[in-house]
């Protein structure tokens, strides 16, 4: 097996990003209500030469500001929480590491239900809220995992299950004190939802911090295949293990913190997409990270497409969509690794 | 070393290709209206819930988001203009044919809008989520929230609505008799002492009603009093306080007696069950599920409580339907 | 070679070339740490001082917890000294930025389980990370060194290989063929000769010294093996208990009181015609009466 070049690289996130379009393409097309290919083809025609406003109006309203919205913010949510999983995948040097592993999104959750009990409006304090809550899960869980100065891994994977716990029981505390209306709406939350609507400064937004967390990470790449190695191994191969750690620690949280606080805790997707992806593509970290992140956003489109066109016109959250895919393909993964 | 921004760039603009339509088009987006027809004018009013809705004059095509509303529409005879439902819009049976939005909690968005209404009808915080209100405000479609605490409320309710829908003489019709009802009731109890009941919402784990809620209002009405005074909608309750207060009388709602019976059945075997004169004695109130519903209708369930709970204030009265 | 008394520091200075050549030069170097899971004493690595040149083959001796591998970790920049200095050509190590330190010194250790398969290639070729620009993909030269590496330790057959399907032996020869991908001045070996049978044994030193001699690296070996070290060692290092009680050449260095006090053991030490000295274990003190 030759080792990973740009070309490579290139090849990988350009079938990847193909695939994705593709994806998008028919998430934009089907839905409880038909649109045609033709129409559907007309409508991006139109947008892209400017003449947004010629077009038949329920068409872009449900293309444009229900669907697209929605599709975009799926595939953020599925890169950030994809990348996120493979990053503590390797800081934990655990395959079984996921997003959520260490309590941030359960300080999300709280933050979420503390602004919801204060404010009881939930609009647009909710996500504000519930990315304070993971900032403060992101420093509190560093402070207790640190021993000596620098992340310790054990220290640090223990701080983080404590504090879910803990969290999760505060949760649960206070859920049985909301009224049943709010409470609905948060069960709903809890599950993934990627049904609020966010406005195009908002996603802008949304994306620039996840290019720049996305690329924090990626610049740890080789560094982070040496270290799952072994730390001391890793630094007499040149890694500057206290650094690569922090740096890898606070990324992949917050890109934990930022999908949590848009759209509830969606399983499974961290943990199982950098599996298949190192399937496909190797443990190199420089081709998987990518990879992940592309990976996952096409995981996740796929499955809310699905959770709003299996029981039509009902909607399932996405998470439970995850969930039922999650299974069976961890199942197989770990039938393969048996082998 | 050009490579490593270059990558990134490419990657950008394939984000900025998906990106920057929405962001144009949610930028020149305007209120929706239904482009057939010509713009109506509209009034300005504030919901159940505080919000300032405007809301066409007059309105063709209404989507009800909650059972209880769409049984009110069809109370006020207004069943024509509704053009959407959700899957549990059950009474009366014909609600079944209409077209459904999906589900209360989750309805599709999407099919709302294809609809086009002039009106979206929400049931506040028992039913709808504020997520799925707000979806449909930013897209322009007008949305009423109703918020029923207590049975007048529930009337006045339907009045609001009916007013908005241009129903204003068949509520007019209809409320008169629901509040001459009422008055009847009102009456037919008066001097005679309230009694205790416990409210059962589901047994396992045993969850009442709160102070708060219509139903309390409407047990009230009923010549009932619920032993539990809480401010949550509704408690988990434990047993033993159950067991301690001993009311003299359970109420359940359900569409099949039959179901009330069986459950009885089963509870009384149950230790602590077992212990409340209510299960021994079998002073049980089955009353249609209609109580659960802010509509109409939930005078109907209220009239049959009262009737069970005080037999002798009805002794003159035959039994109608 | 005189005989005078090689205690620490007389050996320091009597013994230490022309500063020019001097490659590695640990200077009363110290250090000491608690467990953190018990309460028990500090272990303390007293003042070491340590001096090799180019080509030199240094082995450090000494029973079971006597500082032998908190020394090499010292001399390897993983540990600061708390007093005194280790300084390579010339520059502290402790002061080297991981990248740089990685460039000028290679370490092999006992090796921690590896979590996801890696083949041997790539394994070798994580030895060219301190030289990965910006990208960080590795060139065609990158790929020829290490190349290079395997061939040099005699491992070339074991290209396509998973590193979790080799031999213990071969192993060893991989993870010091991608110590040498780092093109070091200096590289470090902790026990390398633990798993490997008496052949496998003279084979790896036989290699290093040659290494040594062809690519002018100063070598550090950590080991048991007394007569190993003897063998091919140009200097050696007797630590007991955390001092470094005498260091010099394998002749100066084993002297049969010193080594039968530092092992508790009875000893006899006999001196080869190549000069160099032998260990050899008594069942009992063959001088003293039954």
């Amino acid at each position: 097996m030759k080792p990973p070049t740009p070309k490579r690289l290139a090849w990988i996130c350009g079938s990847l990003s193909a695939i994705l379009l593709i994806v998008v393409v028919v998430s934009l097309k089907v839905g409880a209500v038909p649109i045609s290919m033709i129409d559907l083809v007309a409508s991006l025609g139109r947008v892209a030469i400017g003449q947004s406003d010629q077009l038949p109006s329920e068409y872009s309203l449900i293309v444009f500001d229900i669907r697209l919205p929605r599709i975009l913010l799926g595939i953020l949510v599925g890169a950030a929480l994809s990348v996120a999983g493979t990053g503590f995948q390797a800081l934990l040097r655990n395959p079984l590491a996921d997003p959520y592993v260490l309590g941030v999104s359960s300080g999300a959750a709280l933050g979420a239900i503390l602004s919801l009990i204060i404010t009881s409006r939930a609009s647009f304090a909710m996500p504000l809220a519930a990315f304070a809550g993971a900032l403060a899960t992101i420093a509190g869980v560093y402070f207790l995992g640190r021993r000596g100065g620098q992340i310790d891994t054990h220290t640090l994977l223990l701080a983080g299950i404590i504090s879910a716990s803990f969290l999760s029981a505060v949760i649960m505390f206070l859920m049985t004190t909301l009224s049943g209306g709010e409470l609905r709406g948060i069960a709903f939350w809890l599950m993934g939802d990627l049904t609020s609507t966010k406005t195009p400064v908002g996603l802008g937004w949304l994306f620039t911090v996840l290019l720049v967390a996305i690329g924090a990470i990626y610049s740890t790449a080789a560094d982070l295949n040496l270290l799952l190695s072994g730390e001391q191994e890793a630094m007499h191969l040149g890694v500057d293990v206290p650094r690569v750690k922090l740096v890898v620690y606070v990324s992949a949280s917050l890109l934990t913190g930022l999908a949590v606080s848009v759209s509830g805790a969606i399983g499974y997707v961290g943990l199982l997409v950098p599996h298949v992806m190192r399937l496909l593509f190797g443990s190199d970290h420089r081709l998987l990270i990518p990879a992940t992140a592309l990976g996952g956003a096409i995981a996740i489109v796929v499955a809310d497409t699905l959770a709003r066109t299996i029981v039509s016109p009902t909607e399932l959250p996405v998470g439970a969509m995850t969930a039922m895919a999650g299974a069976p393909v961890f199942i197989y993964l770990l039938r393969r690794r048996l082998q | 070393m050009l490579k490593l921004p270059f990558r990134r760039f490419v990657r950008f603009t394939l984000l900025a290709a998906l990106a920057v339509p929405a962001a144009a088009l949610a930028g020149t987006q305007a209120p929706a209206s239904p482009p057939s027809t010509p713009l109506p004018s509209k009034i300005e009013v504030t919901d159940e819930v505080g919000r300032r809705v405007s809301v066409p004059v007059p309105v063709r095509r209404i989507v009800s988001l909650a059972p209880n509303l769409t049984e009110t529409v069809y109370a006020l005879g207004a069943q024509d203009r509704l053009v959407g439902v959700t899957d549990f819009c059950d009474y009366p049976p014909e609600a079944r044919q209409k077209t459904s939005v999906g589900g209360a909690v989750n309805p599709s968005i999407e099919q709302i809008v294809a609809l086009k209404p002039d009106l979206v009808l929400a049931q506040a915080i028992t039913m709808n989520r504020r997520e799925t209100v707000d979806a449909l405000e930013r897209l322009g479609i007008p949305v009423y929230s109703a918020n029923s605490r207590s049975v007048d409320g529930i009337l006045d309710s339907t009045r609001y609505i009916a007013d908005l829908i241009g129903a204003g003489d068949a509520s007019a019709v209809l409320l008169k008799s629901l509040r001459a009802r009422l008055d009847d009731l009102k009456l037919r109890l008066a001097g005679r002492p309230l009694r205790r009941v416990l409210f059962v919402v589901w047994s396992d784990p045993l969850v009442s009603i709160g102070r708060q809620t219509f139903i309390a209002d409407a047990l009230r009405l009923a010549g009932a009093e619920s032993i539990i005074e809480t401010e949550q909608d509704w408690p988990r309750l434990s047993l033993e306080e159950v067991v301690r207060l001993q009311p003299e009388f359970l109420v359940f709602a359900s569409s099949h007696s039959e179901s009330v019976r069986t459950t009885v059945e089963d509870l009384s075997e149950r230790s602590g069950w077992r212990s409340l004169d209510a299960i021994r004695q079998r002073r049980i109130a089955a009353i249609s599920d209609a109580i659960n519903r802010p509509a109409p209708r939930l005078v109907d369930a209220l009239e049959d409580l009262a009737r069970r709970l005080h037999p002798e204030a009805f002794a003159d009265k035959q039994v109608p339907r | 070679m005189s005989n005078a008394t090689l205690n620490t520091n007389a050996a320091s200075t009597a013994r230490s070339p022309a500063p020019a050549e001097l490659r590695l030069s640990v200077e009363q170097a110290s250090y000491s740490y608690a467990a953190a899971d018990r309460p028990a004493p500090l272990f303390t690595l007293e003042a070491t001082s340590l001096h090799a040149r180019r080509q030199e083959l240094v082995a450090i001796v000494g029973p079971n917890a006597s500082g032998k591998s908190t020394l090499l970790r010292l001399i390897s920049g993983a540990l600061h000294p708390l007093s005194g200095r280790v300084q390579l050509d010339g520059f502290e190590v402790g002061k080297l930025d991981p990248r740089t330190r990685a460039r000028r010194i290679a370490v092999v250790q006992q090796e921690s389980p590896l979590l996801f398969p890696v083949r041997v290639d790539e394994f070798v070729l994580q030895g060219r990370h301190p030289y990965s620009q910006a990208l960080r993909f590795e060139t065609a030269e990158d790929l020829a060194i290490a190349e290079q590496s395997l061939a040099q330790v005699g491992a070339a057959h074991l290209r396509g290989r998973w590193m979790h399907r080799i031999s213990g032996g071969e192993k060893q020869k991989v993870v010091l063929a991608r110590a040498l991908a780092q093109q070091p001045l200096l590289l470090l070996l902790d026990e390398p000769t633990l798993h490997l049978d008496i052949g496998a044994q003279v084979e790896l030193l036989q290699q290093l010294r040659s290494l040594a001699q062809s690519h002018g690296y100063t070598i550090v070996v950590v080991t048991h093996e007394l007569n190993l070290a003897a063998e091919f060692a140009d200097q050696v290092a007797l630590l007991h208990r955390g001092k470094c009680l005498r260091s010099g050449t394998p002749a100066d260095v084993y002297r049969r009181d010193l080594l039968e006090q530092v092992f508790g053991a009875a000893l006899e030490v006999e001196t080869r015609p190549s000069g160099r000295p032998h260990v050899t274990p008594l069942a009992r003190r063959e001088d003293l009466p039954l």
